[in-house]
């Protein structure tokens, strides 16, 4: 799956890059911007699951409470030690990498994807109730608001950099550099000797245990990176939104959207969840007048694509190439 | 003292409904490997058509929860067969059932809420009077919760050990190939354990709606007890879910006792990722 | 009785079975021989309907065995006895083998049934309740030779049915095989040891890399240069 990059991926991610920098010059207006930042939050945090789930095959369905630490670390930090949110996003990221090797040492250990996956159901539903408990400290389901933006700055030739809720520009431009680095990190990370073995591992655990690769570290190491990333997405939204709530920042809603976003795209890919991501942000946003009827379409697609389209839109061209499936060996 | 003994008594009680919960979600792994995240729904569904038939369409509850209960079976066979049947052949069949669940799950609670709106419904309780027993006082409702659960588990267990269907099932958990070999249509039997599984939560339901409200989103936090249950019991068994249950039921009403009532799932939680942790094969059960 | 005709089978994009074609007459004793991994189960697992077949021709009696699920051969009178046994091991003996009978209904028929594998393998009257899965391998392959011939079959498929066992039992096994041949019963089993299968079956098919590459009587095949090549490696 991993096939050397050609040329051709080059220059169409590079294309890519140049359309979404020139973006906000082509059309300004400030709505767009704001589904941009959300689909690329998004786009993060499915990349990020996906790594987990997709490439190193651990099914984890409890994700979203990285988002939640992030987020409310990051969120607290600013708050109560006045630190700026440039140093405090990375700050919540790495406690929500900490978090995620705490929950993750356990969970590696486990071979039942069903135990896998209702222990990281739990544990995520453990952190929500925590938060919306702990009202001396979060506010609890009120909700923690008076979150400091990240400060303006000014950029040599280029003018004044500012970060206010009627100014997205360059919300939008460090919500594409985060994405670039997540997308980097993972690539990086998957084509070093790392990904060699966690994707051997997901392919058969035995053959890849023989070859004496500490499986057990890479693994972790891909769940705290994973972590890592979610929490870095969280934290960027704290400071993007300014306030949040236990449901919105770590409600079991959050992962369904995103399970809906990677399964929609292809799950498994490098573009899979990038796809998924602006394709339910923005189908969800056409949909506000349907309000109610979000969750539910998000439902029937996730059902729809695991029945019908196990591979996702990532892959839809070679769908129609793809024979059916054979009977397995036993 | 007597008040403490009345909380077990009470936990014993919701325990007991916890165990038809759990041994549903543990006879669907159990026989087919499926892990069910849309189990918490067929409750609520059935919660709803309880609600819908006593109070909106003044039907007796003697009649209507057996009514509600046959409408769910039915229900489950229904999406086993549209949607798990489906997905089984396939080779990432355990994360595709999962992830179809869940969005099953996402799906139909919504629909539910579309459909009934976001307002909380009781029902009122079957049995309104109170029975003292040995200076203990009792709700008449909630002693007949245990007596259902009792009758329905007594029920099941003859089932399975003595009944044709029984012993395919049993035979189909324990060696698919040699169930099949013998001339057990595994495939029938998959989709007949959905539908029981699925009423084993009306039931649930049923007995639960009048002590809590029904309401769309009653499903969710009732599949994470499940979850703790079959944890607890060893996923897949269903005795062990049943001892999972009531075991549930007993150390929440003691740790709310102790704590206070937010926590309550907390504890629940903590308990079970230490019993993964310890004995991830369950209290009861054996490594294997 | 049962035609096999152009069997190809995959296990994913991998081919294991090529053009496979072979042939059960009545009460007749088949061996399907070959050395490990030649696709000799596979041809079994095929015929059970175990393992999906891609392209070719199954017929039983006339009717197609590829349209019927596996559990409808058992209506069919078709039997099989898995590799490495595979009983109900939570179970007892007696449920293990009334299992076998799963899909009659008649209990007079079934009782009559039990009586017949009783006399066939005594250890099933004597080790009734005893839980199957605590067996030695021998004891629990005659279970599972019970449980398979519990639904009265006109043909049985036996995959590795001396797979692992001790010399005694072997010889215990093949006296078995021989009562059931003689009750007019076909039989098809696969072995690698090709003495030991000419000592029982009428005719024979060796398998090599999932193609046939020979066939014919006892005589014939060990005779044949092939079967020198395939197992003396000559």
């Amino acid at each position: 799956m991993f096939k050397p990059l050609t040329l051709r991926t080059y220059l169409l991610v590079a294309a890519l890059i140049a359309l979404a920098l020139a973006l906000p010059h082509v059309i300004d207006d400030s709505y767009l911007l704001h589904l941009m930042i959300l689909s690329i939050i998004f786009a993060i945090f499915a990349s990020a699951w996906n790594l987990v789930t997709g490439f190193a095959g651990l099914k984890t369905f409890g994700h979203h409470a990285f988002f939640g630490i992030g987020a409310y670390a990051s969120a607290l930090l600013g708050i109560n030690l006045g630190l700026s949110p440039w140093l405090t996003i990375w700050l919540a990221a790495v406690i929500a990498a900490l978090a995620g090797v705490f929950i993750g040492t356990p969970i590696l250990r486990i071979r039942s994807m069903p135990h896998v996956a209702i222990v990281t159901l739990a544990f995520a539903e453990i952190v929500r109730i925590t938060i919306s408990n702990l009202q001396g400290i979060t506010r609890g389901e009120l909700g923690l608001w008076g979150i400091p933006a990240f400060e303006g700055f000014m950029l040599p030739l280029i003018g004044e950099v500012v970060f206010n809720p009627s100014v997205k520009l360059w919300y939008y431009y460090l919500a594409l550099g985060l994405l670039l680095l997540s997308i980097g990190l993972i690539a990086l990370m998957m084509r070093s000797k790392v990904g060699l073995a966690v994707v051997a591992m997901r392919d058969g655990e035995d053959a890849a245990e023989s070859l004496g690769i500490n499986l057990a570290r890479f693994k972790l190491l891909v769940f705290g990176v994973s972590a890592f990333l979610v929490g870095l997405a969280g934290a960027f939204y704290a400071h993007y939104v300014s306030i949040l709530t236990p449901m919105a920042a770590v409600g079991p809603d959050l992962i369904i959207l995103v399970i809906a976003m990677v399964l929609v795209g292809g799950l498994g890919t490098f573009s899979g969840p990038i796809i998924g991501a602006f394709v339910l942000t923005f189908l969800g946003e056409s949909l506000r007048v349907l309000d109610d009827y979000r969750l539910l379409i998000y439902g029937a697609l996730i059902i729809l694509s695991i029945m019908f389209m196990p591979r996702g839109l990532a892959t839809i061209g070679s769908f129609f190439r793809r024979r059916p499936a054979e009977a397995r060996a036993d | 003292m007597t008040i403490f003994l009345e909380q077990i008594i009470n936990g014993i009680i919701i325990g007991s409904m916890y165990a038809l919960i759990g041994s549903g979600i543990a006879l669907i792994y159990g026989t087919m490997r499926v892990l069910n995240l849309a189990h918490g729904e067929f409750y609520m569904m059935g919660g709803y058509l309880v609600f819908f038939l006593v109070v909106a369409y003044a039907v007796p509850p003697w009649l209507a929860i057996p009514i509600a209960i046959a409408a769910i079976f039915v229900l489950g066979m229904l999406v086993q067969r549209l949607t798990i049947a489906y997905l089984l052949p396939r080779e990432e069949w355990a994360f595709a059932t999962i992830a179809a669940t869940l969005g099953l799950s996402i799906f139909l609670q919504n629909l539910a809420l579309i459909l009934f709106g976001e307002q909380f419904q009781s029902i009122p309780y079957y049995l309104p009077g109170v029975v003292e027993i040995a200076g203990l006082r009792l709700p008449q409702q909630r002693l007949l919760m245990l007596v259902v659960a009792v009758i329905t588990i007594a029920i099941m267990t003859f089932v399975l050990a003595k009944t044709r269907f029984g012993w395919a099932l049993r035979a189909t958990s324990q060696d698919k190939d040699a169930a099949a070999v013998v001339g057990i249509p595994a495939a029938r039997i998959y989709t007949l354990t959905f539908g029981i599984a699925a009423a084993l939560g009306c039931i649930a339901a049923a007995m639960l709606a009048p002590i809590y409200a029904v309401n769309p989103w009653m499903g969710m936090p009732v599949l994470f007890k499940g979850f703790v249950v079959v944890i607890l019991g060893g996923l897949g068994s269903f005795p062990g879910a049943i001892v999972g249950g009531i075991l549930l039921g007993i150390v929440e009403a003691v740790g709310v006792q102790v704590t206070s009532s937010e926590w309550r799932d907390v504890i629940a939680f903590g308990l079970m990722i230490l019993v993964i942790w310890v004995r991830p094969w369950g209290l009861f059960g054996k490594p294997r | 009785m049962l035609e096999i005709e152009g069997l190809d089978v995959f296990y994913g994009d991998f081919q294991v079975l090529w053009d496979v074609s072979l042939t059960v007459g009545s009460a007749e004793v088949v061996a399907v021989l070959g050395p490990n991994g030649s696709g000799k189960s596979t041809v079994l697992k095929a015929i059970m309907g175990l393992t999906a077949a891609k392209r070719g021709r199954i017929t039983f009696e006339g009717h197609d065995l590829r349209r019927v699920p596996t559990h409808g051969k058992v209506d069919l009178g078709i039997s099989m006895v898995l590799e490495r046994r595979r009983l109900f091991g939570a179970m007892s003996v007696q449920e293990n083998v009334l299992l076998g009978a799963y899909s009659c209904r008649d209990k007079a028929e079934i009782a009559r049934r039990l009586e017949w594998v009783e006399s066939l393998f005594p250890i099933i009257a004597e080790r009734r309740g005893q839980e199957a899965g605590r067996m030695s391998g021998g004891e629990q392959q005659m279970v599972a030779i019970a449980r398979s011939l519990m639904s009265k079959p006109r043909l049985l498929l036996m995959d590795e049915p001396f797979l692992g066992l001790a010399p005694r039992i072997v010889h215990q096994i093949l006296d078995i095989i021989r009562k059931i041949h003689a009750e007019g019963i076909s039989v098809v089993f696969n072995e690698q040891n090709v003495q030991l299968s000419f000592g029982l079956s009428d005719r024979g098919y060796l398998l090599e890399s999932g193609r046939v590459v020979l066939s014919g009587t006892g005589d014939e095949m060990l005779s044949s240069d092939v079967v020198r090549r395939v197992y003396l490696g000559g």
